[in-house]
């Protein structure tokens, strides 16, 4: 068991050596100087990820949209936010970190105090307490620490199931889950199935929190792959930036 | 020590009173344009009773009121539109507010119970404003829309919307990028076109 954790470990990590390697020599997206938007992510392996977009499409629609349609319809939405409030409280040793690395010293104790508040008077994380007191919540992970540190997407990356990714990111979600004190608590304890439920519980909020959108993507794109790769690069920038994207970009004013 | 308070009050006020306008912005003839179009949009497209053709006709004298069209569908088709010929541009032209007005006549029907708020404006430019919103949905927390609003001829136009820190013409833009360089322009005259044509049947 431990000779298996160790050589996956070693496997990760030289894996993540790989990934960070290639994402910072390939080129970083550029502005795009008439609309001040990160211009697409760059896809060269587009047929690939096309292929699995495919199959992955393919999966939610006949599996996990409409698990994620009878979750919404049976569970009312205060306990679907309990459920999303438990996840992120549970996110929160993660983002904490990431915020460190990050230097966002600030970001860093709103996360440190919304753990003790919400875990405390918000009922084990149940109840956001803490938004309520302006500590509102904020994800990190460490795809957005290292692109604060100036590594660049790599490229764009469609995972299995997953979805939307890009090489930076990919490495990133890795490192995040090695480094996860919840996953170490699991694994030492051979409680791993405690931390592959999480996991999916993750997935299945934030799928079902999308219903609505993806949806919408779907039936107005006519392109729906590009589509959901341009929202993919849209969204990482503001999370890295911890803004709202249009903050830096705009329309260009043709003087019609 | 009374001399000593007063300055320090002005002090205060000086020091404090930017704050207090940046905090206060909802006030802002763009801020004010989007609440009111929000409202209008609440009230005239949302009637469950509403046949389709009279919702469709209401959504387009909306969009044409108060969004910028022609500088949306030209910043949509991206590089292309300097190649593009005046009876391509018109024809794509008039399939994208085909398509605008389609899409947002099928979300207002769907309409259920969200309330509009205008939290807050920015200015960005010389002519452009940044409107922060949010969509309160009965069901779930409040969907962040941001309004791009530019000042143009004395009036006001919607330019770009933001939702949730996703550009709806950007994401358009690399939407349709796909279909030119893959079929030309001539190829995303035609998808529009069956496009139009599914939703009219439907």
């Amino acid at each position: 068991m431990s000779r298996a954790a160790n050589l996956s470990t070693k496997i990760m990590t030289i894996a993540l050596c790989g990934f960070l390697a290639l994402s910072a020599t390939s080129c970083a997206k550029s502005v795009n100087p008439e609309t001040g938007y990160k211009t697409g992510i760059s896809d060269p392996i587009e047929p690939f990820n096309r292929g699995i977009f495919a199959f992955n499409n393919i999966v939610d629609i006949v599996l996990i949209e409409p698990v994620a349609k009878i979750y919404n319809a049976i569970f009312p939405s205060f306990v679907r936010d309990g459920v999303q409030n438990f996840m992120r409280n549970l996110r929160s040793p993660i983002i904490i970190g990431n915020q460190l690395l990050q230097g966002d010293l600030k970001g860093a104790g709103v996360a440190t105090a919304r753990l003790i508040i919400n875990t405390t008077a918000g009922i084990g994380g149940l109840v956001d307490v803490a938004s309520s007191q302006g500590l509102v919540y904020e994800p990190e992970d460490f795809g957005q620490t290292l692109a604060v540190w100036g590594v660049g997407d790599g490229f764009y990356l469609v995972l299995p199931i997953v979805g939307p990714s890009s090489l930076r990111d990919t490495g990133g979600m890795v490192v995040d889950g090695v480094a996860d004190p919840l996953r170490l608590l699991a694994h030492n304890t051979d409680n791993m199935w405690w931390y592959y439920t999480r996991l999916g519980v993750e997935g299945l909020d934030t799928r079902a929190r999308l219903v609505k959108a993806v949806e919408d993507l779907r039936a107005n794109s006519l392109d729906y792959y590009a589509a959901v790769r341009s929202a993919y690069s849209q969204k990482r920038y503001s999370l890295i930036r911890d803004e709202r994207a249009g903050d830096s970009a705009s329309i260009p004013d043709y003087g019609n | 020590m009374r001399f000593h308070l007063i300055v320090a009050a002005c002090a205060f006020i000086l020091f404090a009173s930017p704050v207090a306008f940046a905090a206060k912005t909802d006030g802002t003839p763009a801020a004010q344009f989007v609440q009111k179009m929000g409202d209008k949009a609440l009230t005239s497209l949302t009637d469950r009773q509403l046949a389709d053709g009279v919702r469709a006709t209401r959504v387009r004298s909306l969009l044409r009121e108060n969004f910028d069209v022609q500088t949306i569908g030209r910043f949509v088709m991206g590089p292309s539109w300097k190649k593009a010929t005046p009876a391509q541009k018109s024809q794509y032209m008039s399939l994208f507010e085909d398509m605008i007005v389609a899409t947002y006549t099928k979300r207002f029907a769907e309409y259920s119970g969200q309330s509009f708020k205008v939290t807050g404006s920015t200015a960005t430019g010389e002519t452009d404003s940044l409107v922060k919103s949010q969509i309160l949905q009965k069901d779930g927390p409040p969907v962040m829309v941001d309004w791009r609003v530019r000042n143009k001829d004395g009036g006001f136009k919607v330019v770009d919307v933001v939702v949730e820190s996703i550009s709806m013409t950007m994401t358009q833009r690399d939407d349709f990028a796909g279909v030119i360089s893959s079929k030309g322009i001539d190829g995303l005259i035609d998808v529009l076109r069956q496009r139009a044509g599914k939703v009219a049947k439907k």
